[in-house]
């Protein structure tokens, strides 16, 4: 599904993708691990309704170099937040953050403040996102 | 309900060397390795594998709850296949080990299968290394879903657990010669299922042909969703084979197995790097040209380096 621009860009790069909160909605988390994994990343994929206490061990056990969440619930600030507090209890380093779903742009800069690298919306393309996420891995 | 154990080993160093290990090239290995032979294991390794669909991250996240009695650690290797075309891989089979994430006694690292092509992943022996070194005690091994090639974990493993469910005949009829007959115990799963009787049946006839007969009742056990009968019978019978030991000496079949990964893969790199017009030559020449390839790198090889 993407082009010839970002085909290999994630090879060996390992990512979660994981659904932090209570929504049960999974599909723009399964398009987006896909999309990563045929950039050549090593996705790990969580499953629904995880803790961001899970999350953040999930995130030091598999030692991965990015965490994408997948947030609808509109819960997002108060969810990353709770990662990153996890992480740091956990003693790891702070790996880049990215947030999909739907989030309203008032929020960014709280979002940026808590060390967000990235958001999208189902209204970017996958290769933008896969470009992004390659990016602010290099 | 008791307080569950503290965990002995230090998450955030067991993962970094794990990665360290798991994307090592040969040469790395090589000179990680020191000048010690392959020394004995005191870790136990239980292997898990069966054709994909067969259930068996479902299986070792119940398995797992029942090692963890009385456990302080309990290391779980997942490997799912790296696809040939972008080299990448979904790493899912954490969504069916559920109740373990809360533990924090359960280590859990999904690794792809990368260029290993026997269910396993590149460096495995290394990886099982880094868990020892680490002090866990216990390690589940779950391979990519396999049919006939499952020779990494038999070696590895102290103990084989071959995963079947009813309705995957065409996988049963790819496994008869292989999986089928040198796996330790093997586990019907979704036994509440259709067709799981003729299953039993099946692998028993298997097991008697191979083993001529020789207690093949013993090491099939049925396992139903939402019953913990099957999954503690397992859990038994695995010490059993545990305590039992192995009846060869293992040290050197793994050393045999990590020395064969690693010329496999140098093999697979030289052949990479010889440009395509290499195969225009006749067979006898292009087979003795990867040789005298082989040799000239052997004769540069230095491990000390």
């Amino acid at each position: 599904m993407t082009d010839a621009s970002t085909h290999g860009s994630l090879r060996g790069r390992r990512i979660l993708i994981a659904k932090p909160g209570l929504d049960g909605h999974d599909v723009g988390a399964k398009v987006i691990a896909l999309a990563l994994r045929d950039a050549g990343a090593d996705v790990i994929y969580t499953g629904l309704r995880k803790s961001p206490g899970y999350i953040a061990r999930v995130a030091v056990d598999e030692d991965v170099d990015a965490v994408g969440l997948s947030i609808l619930s509109g819960s997002h600030k108060e969810l990353v937040e709770e990662i990153v507090e996890q992480l740091k209890a956990l003693g790891a380093r702070q790996v880049p953050i990215f947030v999909g779903g739907t989030i309203p742009e008032a929020d960014l800069p709280e979002l940026d403040r808590l060390g967000v690298k990235g958001v999208f919306t189902s209204a970017m393309k996958l290769d933008d996102v896969v470009a992004a996420v390659t990016e602010a891995l290099v | 309900m008791t307080a569950p154990l503290q965990p002995t080993f230090d998450r955030l160093r067991v993962s970094k060397e794990l990665s360290r290990v798991a994307s090592a090239t040969v040469e790395e290995i090589l000179h990680g390795a020191g000048a010690e032979p392959e020394r004995s294991r005191r870790m136990r390794v239980i292997g898990i594998t069966g054709a994909p669909g067969v259930g068996k991250s479902t299986l070792i996240g119940r398995l797992a709850r029942s090692r963890l009695k009385g456990a302080r650690s309990l290391a779980i290797v997942a490997i799912d296949p790296t696809s040939p075309c972008t080299r990448g891989s979904l790493l899912g089979d954490r969504i069916r080990m559920e109740d373990l994430g809360e533990d924090p006694r359960v280590f859990i690292r999904s690794l792809p299968s990368g260029t290993s092509e026997d269910g396993l992943t590149d460096n495995v022996a290394e990886v099982l290394d880094v868990l020892e070194g680490s002090g866990f005690d216990e390690a589940l091994l779950e391979t990519v879903g396999v049919g006939q090639t499952a020779q990494g974990v038999r070696t590895l493993a102290d103990v084989e657990v071959l995963v079947l469910a009813p309705g995957a005949g065409d996988h049963i009829q790819a496994m008869k010669a292989g999986v089928m007959e040198t796996a330790d115990i093997h586990v019907v799963n979704k036994a509440e299922q259709p067709g799981a009787e003729r299953l039993v049946a099946e692998v028993l006839g298997v097991r008697r042909r191979a083993r001529a007969g020789a207690s093949a009742a013993a090491t099939v056990i049925q396992v139903r969703a939402g019953e913990s009968t099957g999954v503690e019978q397992l859990s038994a019978a695995l010490d059993e084979r545990l305590a039992a030991g192995a009846a060869v000496d293992m040290q050197r079949v793994r050393q045999r197995y990590r020395v064969q990964q690693l010329v496999q893969r140098r093999l697979q790199e030289t052949l990479d790097q010889l440009p395509v017009t290499t195969w225009d030559a006749s067979l006898p020449d292009n087979y003795l040209a990867v040789l005298r390839r082989l040799h000239a790198e052997a004769r540069q090889f230095n491990p000390s380096k």
